[in-house]
């Protein structure tokens, strides 16, 4: 009843995408993210290879795809943002919404400083010399900077130069002016990408969609044509069926689907709610998942020829070193000792010289190609360290560079336009908001307010803030916020009643895949994935994070102090408690009005 | 007779005298590691006397140039203990005073220069590193002081930051864009006003005129003067 009433009141206003390829590109650009590149590659190599695939299609097809088509639904059929259209659900549970929109804007506001660093590195691409292939010189021009000789080149630039971390989180300082102006343009583009609303975004995801997988074929070819990538590819494929027993690997799997097709923030709900309400979404939900994961699998396989690279490189390196050392110390002519034989020989010298040969001692390298394989990593550690290492040894490097990095950004920018919409379309829906300012106004009035929080990521410290809000902002709060979705859709509003909106929409019933999936498999998913976050995070003891020690030239294990540890806290509870207090807020209000206007015999209360 | 005795035992003498004074680790020599073949693969050459020879004449001209008013020669330059590695050392002796070895320091001074990787510039006497490498068709990594480090090239550092340079290219062409839609829908606006105050085509104009009172004046569709023999067929 009071849906009816919204769909009436929005239809000849609401802005539509001009056809349906738009609405299938928005989501693609969203969900296909940065995730999807160094995420899922990291997930493969530590599940066991090929064989983390069964587990993640599994999951895909009992929780992401029955979870995307309800979002889907709910926002094609409500045609308003996550606030407007959880309230009109069930009046008691439009605090969904307003959780969800909390979580997206702290995602909006470190997700782009992510693309602040993509911009940063794309600028600093056109150098004859990338900046990160050496070691700049010290002040006294006798040799490179210590603090970059004990760590490597890559790493210098990253927390050096680009961020200019400080020791820990609570060393403070000044804002890194570099970092603050590439956020200033990431943010400025942002909006000029969402300034007319779904008429500018629907152009915009055509490019955001389709070129990062021009760029992805291309380092495709040029992986597999790199020396060595075949031990990277061939590594990360072998399956290790073992790893399937652990418990770790299907919730890995359950919670990577989850993530990485963005249940849970309002954005899907926003993209469908400009949708025509007889769009078929139940192909375009099955499409764009399928075009996720397939995605997730694709960059997986450049990841690790690109790995396979670095590995052999790195491999290759050791060994010529060891050879140099060996030539050296024992006066051998230089063709003696070939980079296959370096082995054969230092068995061989260790018995015709042991003393000579005891006396390299620690200068003697083990050179393991495993070892190099096995140093798997994840998240901004990959994009901005690894594979700018790899880079660097290509030939050609600053053309790869600046290609990697616009791939980056354009993979970054199409998730934040999601992130983005998600917040602007349920405060757009609102009418206080929209009767004062235009959409503009209002599209402005947000980015700026990212902005200057924002800023907040690029001092000193910022970097450790920015681990905090990635580890916690988003991870807890989106597992109940979906659990609560399911649950309301499922047994509060009925599957019923959402069967019957589905088929005004679609024109058919639903089958009983859905029904299964949605009404059974998914919430007992949802809640086993839920108690285990729990589980873990009481188990876990005091969270820490990874600071960087610049004597030392790496990263140490650093628990956070007690104000940091409360607003993790504050984080997750600020987008939870906005469910219970909103019920709250709602039962208080009935209550009053119904008490109040006993004798009004139309009630016209809405929400 | 007395001098030519002298004579002969000074030419005798002098190179065994000279081969006492180098000797590995002695305190005024360097030792030189040379890899020919990691620098130049397969067209790497033989090192022989004649290389040898080459060698000891570029230190010999090193030392030319850095001591304007001595002259240097081959045989001043004496080299031992060569290995299959080719490594060797050598130490440099006055012309004036075969006996006198050059210290260490002076040598150095001689050999270092700024090794740079812009195109030679000649910079008074601190080429002689480069000049040796390229004799040799070597680098500093290939033809080894041991002892000597090459200083380091100065930084450039241009007045802007290149980054900078590419940043300012980008915002701006985001600023144009930016200012160029708002144009654009501004004047958008300024053209649909006009042509609602004229009566023009526009849509929403449509709309409003066929309503009137909250009749819809477009008229209905008159079911009366359908082609119904389509449907029903007797």
């Amino acid at each position: 009843m009071c849906a009816q009433d919204a769909t009436m009141g929005k239809d000849a206003a609401r802005a539509e995408w001009d056809n349906p390829m738009q609405f299938v590109l928005a989501c693609v650009s969203y969900a296909v993210g940065l995730g999807n590149v160094w995420r899922f590659p990291y997930l493969c190599q530590m599940h066991g290879g090929g064989g983390f695939l069964i587990p993640y299609m599994l999951m895909l097809v009992l929780l992401g795809v029955p979870l995307f088509y309800m979002e889907l639904a709910i926002g094609q059929k409500m045609r308003l943002g996550s606030i407007g259209a959880w309230r009109a659900i069930s009046p008691y549970l439009g605090g969904v919404g307003m959780a969800s929109v909390v979580t997206s804007m702290y995602l909006c506001l470190y997700y782009n400083v992510i693309n602040a660093w993509s911009f940063w590195y794309l600028f600093h691409s056109f150098q004859s010399i990338l900046p990160w292939a050496e070691c700049p010189v010290n002040s006294n021009l006798t040799g490179p900077v210590e603090e970059c000789e004990r760590a490597t080149p890559t790493q210098y630039f990253f927390y050096r130069e680009t961020l200019d971390i400080s020791g820990s989180i609570e060393e403070n300082g000044g804002i890194h002016m570099g970092q603050a102006l590439c956020l200033l343009l990431a943010w400025i583009i942002v909006y000029l990408f969402i300034i007319k609303g779904v008429k500018s975004t629907g152009k915009v995801v055509y490019f955001t969609a389709t070129f990062p997988y021009l760029v992805l074929i291309i380092y495709l070819i040029r992986g597999v044509t790199l020396h060595g990538s075949i031990n990277g590819v061939k590594y990360m494929f072998t399956p290790k069926m073992e790893q399937l027993a652990k418990p770790t690997t299907w919730i890995n799997a359950a919670t990577q689907i989850f993530f990485s097709l963005g249940l849970g923030f309002g954005s899907l709900i926003a993209f469908a709610s400009y949708n025509q309400y007889n769009n078929n979404f139940e192909k375009q939900a099955i499409i764009v998942s399928m075009v996720n994961s397939g995605t997730s699998i694709f960059a997986s396989i450049v990841t690790f020829s690109i790995y396979g690279f670095k590995a052999t490189f790195n491999y290759e390196s050791c060994l010529e070193r060891v050879r140099l050392l060996l030539l050296n110390t024992f006066d051998l002519a230089e063709d003696t000792i070939s980079l296959e034989n370096v082995n054969h020989w230092i068995a061989e010298l260790n018995r015709t010289h042991p003393e000579q040969f005891a006396s390299l001692g620690g200068r003697l390298e083990t050179c393991d190609l495993e070892a190099e394989l096995d140093t798997a990593v994840e998240g901004t550690g990959l994009a901005f360290i690894v594979y700018s290492e790899a880079i660097k040894n290509m030939p050609v490097s600053q053309l790869w560079s600046v290609l990697y990095f616009i791939m980056l950004l354009l993979l970054g920018m199409g998730s934040m336009l999601g992130n983005v919409i998600a917040v602007i379309t349920p405060l757009s829906d609102l009418k206080f908001i929209s009767h004062y300012m235009s959409t503009k106004t209002l599209n402005g009035l947000v980015c700026l307010f990212c902005l200057l929080l924002g800023l907040g990521f690029t001092t000193r410290s910022g970097n450790y803030w920015f681990t905090m809000f990635n580890d916690y902002g988003a991870t807890f709060s989106l597992l109940f916020i979906v659990l609560i979705e399911v649950i309301t859709v499922c047994y509060i509003y009925g599957i019923k009643r959402f069967e019957k909106d589905v088929e005004d929409m679609l024109g058919h019933r639903l089958n009983c895949y859905w029904k299964i999936m949605l009404a059974g498999v998914s919430p007992i998913l949802l809640i086993a994935l839920f108690i285990f976050y729990i589980v873990n995070y009481i188990q876990g003891g005091t969270p820490t994070y990874q600071a960087w020690n610049k004597e030392l030239g790496k990263s140490v294990v650093t628990e956070y102090p007690p104000y940091a540890q409360a607003f993790i806290g504050l984080l997750l509870a600020s987008s939870v408690c906005c469910i219970p207090l909103t019920a709250l807020y709602t039962y208080c209000k009935k209550r009053n009005l119904a008490s109040g206007k006993r004798e009004r015999t139309v009630s016209t209360v809405s929400a | 007779m007395l001098v030519r005795i002298l004579v002969l035992l000074y030419l005798v003498g002098a190179p065994a005298l000279a081969q006492t004074l180098c000797q590995p680790n002695a305190s005024n020599g360097y030792r030189v590691r040379i890899s020919i073949k990691t620098a130049l693969g397969n067209q790497a050459y033989e090192w022989n006397e004649n290389e040898m020879f080459l060698f000891q004449a570029t230190m010999a001209f090193a030392m030319r140039r850095y001591y304007k008013t001595e002259t240097y020669n081959v045989d001043n330059i004496i080299v031992c203990n060569q290995t299959r590695r080719v490594s060797f050392w050598f130490v440099v002796i006055s012309p004036e005073n075969p006996t006198m070895l050059i210290p260490k320091a002076d040598v150095e001074k001689a050999v270092s220069a700024l090794t740079t990787r812009l195109p030679c510039r000649p910079m008074s006497n601190s080429m002689s590193r480069h000049r040796i490498n390229n004799a040799f068709l070597l680098t500093d990594r290939t033809l080894e002081f041991l002892g000597i480090h090459p200083t380091l090239a100065e930084p450039v550092n241009p007045d802007t930051p290149p980054w900078l340079i590419v940043f300012g290219v980008v915002i701006g062409a985001v600023f144009a864009g930016i200012i160029a839609l708002l144009v654009s829908s501004l004047l958008q606006k300024r053209r649909k006003e006009k042509g609602m105050m004229e009566d023009g085509q526009d849509e929403e104009d449509r709309q409003m005129k066929g309503v009137e009172n909250g009749i819809n004046l477009d008229g209905i569709y008159n079911r009366g003067f359908t082609d119904d023999d389509r449907f029903t067929k007797l």
